[in-house]
């Protein structure tokens, strides 16, 4: 069978990374940099239905991509769509992940990035407490357009890099492959809880920082806030005792 | 002519911008009168006219133009048009609705229509030479570079059939109309993008 223009798209294109459920690529929709992220086939899944879930899957995160961009939250925009092949392109971001921005991260439990150089959050143009409260506003415009990420990681934040676009620095949301709306301040709070976690595992004395992107978080929520506080400080005592149990 | 190519595809799409043009009115009745023209004489004018003919204020930059020709070419490739052609795909692309009717009316030429892009997927082989001779003969207009396109933006009217006019990203640049406009061609171009998975 002769290939797809959609597989040859993925032949031609350079792996940025290897996921459990998706490789990622960066390639070229004419001329126009992309990444490319393609749920590939399940062996052990039935094949019909693999396919209908993973077009379910490129189609929820588009759709949560979109959401975002109607809301002014900052991801990238959507290039391409093949459902069919699994396929989701989206614009590239020329910058890294706030992960890897903050000095003395622990080292990567997903083994599949290819590039390991050294970069400062000085040279994005920002401090990190900066960084922060960009993160802060970003997840705040997002949970009140009711978006849920789902998988809140420093990995999951890209800093754009403004030395070498000539714009501003700037930080993006990427990866809604977990994302869902909801109205649920217990949602929203765990959103959160869940990427206070994160910082804790991956950012040795991250406190503050933490505290800089609640502090942003808080401002821009407004009245909304005091709820969100609440149950997060619920969702925390609750992970506390679980952690005491087990 | 400009073109767009796709390393991963055979195809070639063709564009040229007409800002103004003249005969709107007749080349949306050749179309009409094409679209049902019995025997060769009709097979000859759906050849004559086998161009997207795209209403070009309700684009809001070449990015987005590629954007849907990309997706209409790959719906193609696939066996999986819902239009009758290539060039109607790329009008139903983009449309934000699922209404083949609405999607021609609106992204079509109409008799009102003042700047106009036209578009042609051919295979790579091809060259541009007929197509210009081509579109002498049906388009009474001024060939403009596409760079101008910028400045034929019908910006109210975008945001009224994507009903942006509401939606926080817009509200938070309406100070700003260039920073409003960037922001408004980054939703459109994402929503042709990934018109296939929705509703
Ligand atoms: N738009 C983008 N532009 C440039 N690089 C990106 C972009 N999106 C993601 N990346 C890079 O690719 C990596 C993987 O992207 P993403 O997290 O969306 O894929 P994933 O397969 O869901 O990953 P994971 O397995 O970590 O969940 C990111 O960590 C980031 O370094």
């Amino acid at each position: 069978m002769a290939i797809s223009p959609t597989q040859r798209l993925i032949a031609d294109s350079a792996s940025v990374l290897q996921g459990a459920e998706a490789k990622v690529y960066k390639s070229s929709l004419g001329g126009v940099p992309v990444l490319i992220k393609h749920r590939f086939n399940k062996k052990y899944r039935h094949p019909i239905l693999d396919g209908n879930l993973t077009k379910a899957r490129v189609a929820g995160e588009a759709r949560a991509l979109i959401r975002c961009l109607r809301a002014g939250v900052s991801v990238p925009a959507i290039r391409m769509v093949d459902a069919t092949e699994g396929v989701l392109g989206i614009e590239w971001i020329e910058g890294t992940s706030v992960r890897r921005l903050i000095p003395g991260a622990e080292p990567e439990d997903d083994e599949g990035h290819t590039s390991t150089e050294e970069e400062a959050m000085a040279d994005y143009g920002v401090t990190i407490d900066e960084a922060m409260k960009l993160i802060g506003t970003e997840l705040a415009k997002m949970h009140l357009a009711d978006i849920i990420h789902g998988d809140l990681t420093t990995s999951n934040m890209m800093l754009r890099h403004p030395g070498r676009t000539g714009l501003p620095p700037r930080v993006y949301i990427i990866d809604f492959g977990l994302s869902y709306t909801s109205t649920l301040v217990e949602d929203k709070a765990v959103d959160l809880y869940v990427l206070e976690r994160a910082f804790a595992s991956t950012h040795p004395e991250s406190e503050s920082m933490f505290g800089s992107v609640l502090k942003s978080y808080e401002e821009r929520m407004g009245k909304e806030w005091s709820a969100v506080k609440r149950r997060l400080e619920d969702v925390r005592m609750r992970g506390r005792k679980r952690s005491m149990v087990g | 002519m400009d073109s767009f190519t796709f390393d991963h595809l055979d195809a070639i799409a063709y564009y040229a911008l007409y800002a103004p043009i003249n005969n709107a009115a007749s080349i949306r009745q050749r179309i009409v009168a094409a679209a049902t023209a019995d025997g060769p004489e009709g097979d000859r004018e759906r050849e004559e006219m086998n161009f997207a003919f795209i209403d070009a204020s309700l684009i809001t930059s070449l990015l987005h133009l590629q954007t849907g020709i990309h997706q209409a070419i790959l719906t193609d490739s696939q066996g999986a048009l819902r239009t009758k052609t290539v060039h109607s795909e790329i009008l139903w692309s983009l449309n934000p609705t699922n209404n083949i009717t609405e999607a021609i009316r609106r992204y079509g030429i109409s008799d009102s229509t003042k700047s106009l892009l036209v578009v042609h997927i051919a295979p790579k082989s091809q060259s541009a030479e007929d197509l210009k001779a081509k579109l002498q003969r049906i388009v009474d207009g001024t060939l403009v570079p596409a760079s101008t396109l910028a400045g034929i933006t019908d910006w109210a009217k975008v945001k009224k059939y994507y009903k942006l006019n509401n939606d926080p990203a817009l509200t938070a640049t309406k100070t700003d109309e260039e920073e409003q406009h960037a922001v408004i061609d980054n939703i459109v171009t994402s929503s042709v993008a990934m018109k296939s998975v929705t509703g």
